[in-house]
């Protein structure tokens, strides 16, 4: 690896695979964020999840904050494609930071990434009529 | 032609080293390998002869003699002899030191552990332009008063201070003045005796010379003593105990000779090409703010913001296509903004998305456009994604 970003880093930084958002109020979104721009980091999560089968059938994310950010952020949207939304196969940050070999001091940026698409499951299932809002877990 | 990727515009954290200096440097890693120090044979005679050229020749850069330079292992390790020395030496005086708050780290770490140290420490504001008030810094001149120190040209946006007026205040009032000078020697004028300077500390590296050499100017008239920081030896006058660094030393003079014989047409060279990639990029990106005066400033430099993303990110982006660096650190999920930055008053999510370009002598034109055309296609990409362009806030 060289330089403080693996290439998988790099290359999401340059190809940013799924980024972009959904209109507010799109049928079937769920969206989730976490962070502020205060602090310098700030991602967003969406996902389309199909009613019928409960999976997420495509995810979109928005970002401010660094590298590894932008990357934990891209990654996401592309793992849970495919997934079930309320089952537990929604990644993890250990998970992400490893797959994209975070340094040290930036791992933050995968749980980031993680707690932005929980929230957005929580908002999903709370627009679907399946759950409640949780204190802490809101999406927007 | 394509031109080689990444194109290399970081010049203010490095250059290259220029091969007539290598090629003047390495006979003395082999055939001329003396000490200079050896005073007994003509292996010692022959490195300490090629010092004494590397002397006169970085002298006559700063305008200076050649007894004036003290040779050391870096900027760094030079600016920690002058303001630590010079402390040392006047304590009969006083135990005040002056400093500006965008200082290099070298300069500013040192002010703290002379702080801790005992001495008090003044450290000066800045405009939003970068320039310290000369009125401001000659009220804040004290009896006791014993050294300021300001940088000739910022790292990071490269603003030239009004070093002569600043030393015409000091020298009134008795007290003496360093300067970092390690991104203005070699790239502009700098004259010590026309600029009023008491010591000034430069580095090779710099100005396409070596890493791991600097030098220090110390005064002889009016003389300036230091205290040294090092010892058990005696060379570089006493001020600096170590072997010199010979053929490091050599590269340094051979680069100092380059750099003054070429200065005049090639600070114009890149004053313009660094005014055709701020054209460009103001055409190709809304929003671009130039961070620092657009006048008092190296030819080489140009330091701008792109709101609405995160220059680390950018960098990261770029960095197949383009070197360049980035004014702030991010760790921990949390930032530490420049503290250069913060000085002009630039909020941190403002200056998340500066990035400094550094031009140099192997910078063309086509270069400049095809750097242009990398920032805009990648500050477009991360803008895409942004929440701050979009004007939605998390």
């Amino acid at each position: 690896m060289a330089g403080m970003y693996s290439d998988a880093v790099r290359l999401r930084c340059r190809d940013p695979r799924r980024a972009g958002s959904w209109p507010d109020g799109t049928r079937d979104v769920g969206t989730g964020d976490r962070g502020s721009l205060e602090s310098g980091a700030w991602a967003q999560v969406q996902v389309h999840v199909v009613g019928a089968t409960g999976l997420i059938d495509d995810a979109r994310f928005r970002v401010f904050g660094c590298s590894a950010a932008v990357a934990s952020a891209s990654y996401v949207a592309d793992a849970v494609v495919g997934v079930a939304a309320r089952a537990s196969g929604l990644p993890d940050a250990d998970a992400v930071a490893d797959a994209l070999a975070l340094p040290a001091d930036k791992r933050a940026m995968a749980a980031l990434a993680t707690e932005a698409v929980r929230a957005a499951v929580a908002d999903w299932e709370v627009r679907a009529g399946l759950g409640t809002r949780v204190s802490g877990l809101e999406g927007r | 032609m394509s031109t080689p990727r990444p194109i290399y515009l970081d010049h203010q954290a490095t250059t290259p080293v220029d091969p007539r200096v290598v090629a003047e440097m390495l006979p003395y890693f082999t055939e001329h390998f003396g000490n200079a120090a050896s005073r007994q044979h003509p292996y010692g005679w022959k490195a300490d002869e090629a010092v004494d050229t590397a002397r006169q020749r970085v002298a006559r850069l700063l305008g200076a003699r050649a007894k004036e330079i003290v040779f050391t292992s870096g900027a760094t390790e030079a600016i920690a002899l002058a303001l630590r020395g010079a402390v040392a030496a006047r304590r009969d005086r006083g135990r005040h030191v002056v400093t500006v708050a965008t200082e290099h780290k070298a300069g500013l770490e040192t002010c703290a552990q002379l702080a801790r140290d005992g001495c008090r420490v003044t450290v000066l504001p800045v405009g939003r332009d970068g320039l310290v008030d000369v009125d401001r810094l000659a009220a804040a001149l004290t009896p006791d008063t014993v050294l300021v120190s300001v940088m000739a040209a910022n790292n990071e946006i490269g603003v030239l201070q009004p070093l002569p007026a600043i030393a015409a205040a000091c020298r009134a009032r008795g007290v003496w003045l360093h300067t970092d000078a390690v991104q203005a020697a070699g790239h502009v004028p700098f004259d010590v005796e026309a600029l009023g300077v008491d010591l000034a500390s430069i580095s090779a590296h710099k100005m396409y010379g070596p890493k791991g050499v600097g030098a220090l100017y110390v005064r002889r008239s009016p003389k300036v003593t230091l205290e040294p920081q090092t010892v058990g030896g005696g060379q570089e006058q006493g001020l600096r105990a170590g072997t010199v660094n010979v053929p490091a030393v050599v590269g340094f003079g051979a680069a100092a000779v380059l750099a003054r014989d070429g200065m005049p047409a090639e600070s114009a060279r890149v004053g313009a090409l660094r005014d055709r990639l701020l054209d460009g990029l103001t055409r190709a990106v809304t929003g671009l703010v130039v961070n620092g005066s657009r006048t008092a400033r190296l030819p080489h430099n140009l330091h701008v913001s792109f709101p609405g993303v995160d220059g680390e990110a950018l960098m990261t982006s770029l960095a197949d296509d383009v070197a360049v660096s980035s004014g702030s650190a991010c760790a921990s999920g949390s930032r530490e903004p420049s503290h250069v930055m913060t000085a002009l008053g630039v909020g941190p999510g403002e200056q998340w998305g500066a990035l400094r370009f550094g031009l140099g002598r192997g910078t063309t034109a086509p270069d400049i456009d095809a750097a242009v055309n990398c920032v805009a296609a990648s500050v477009g990409r991360l803008r895409a994604m942004s929440p701050v362009v979009a004007g939605v806030r998390g």
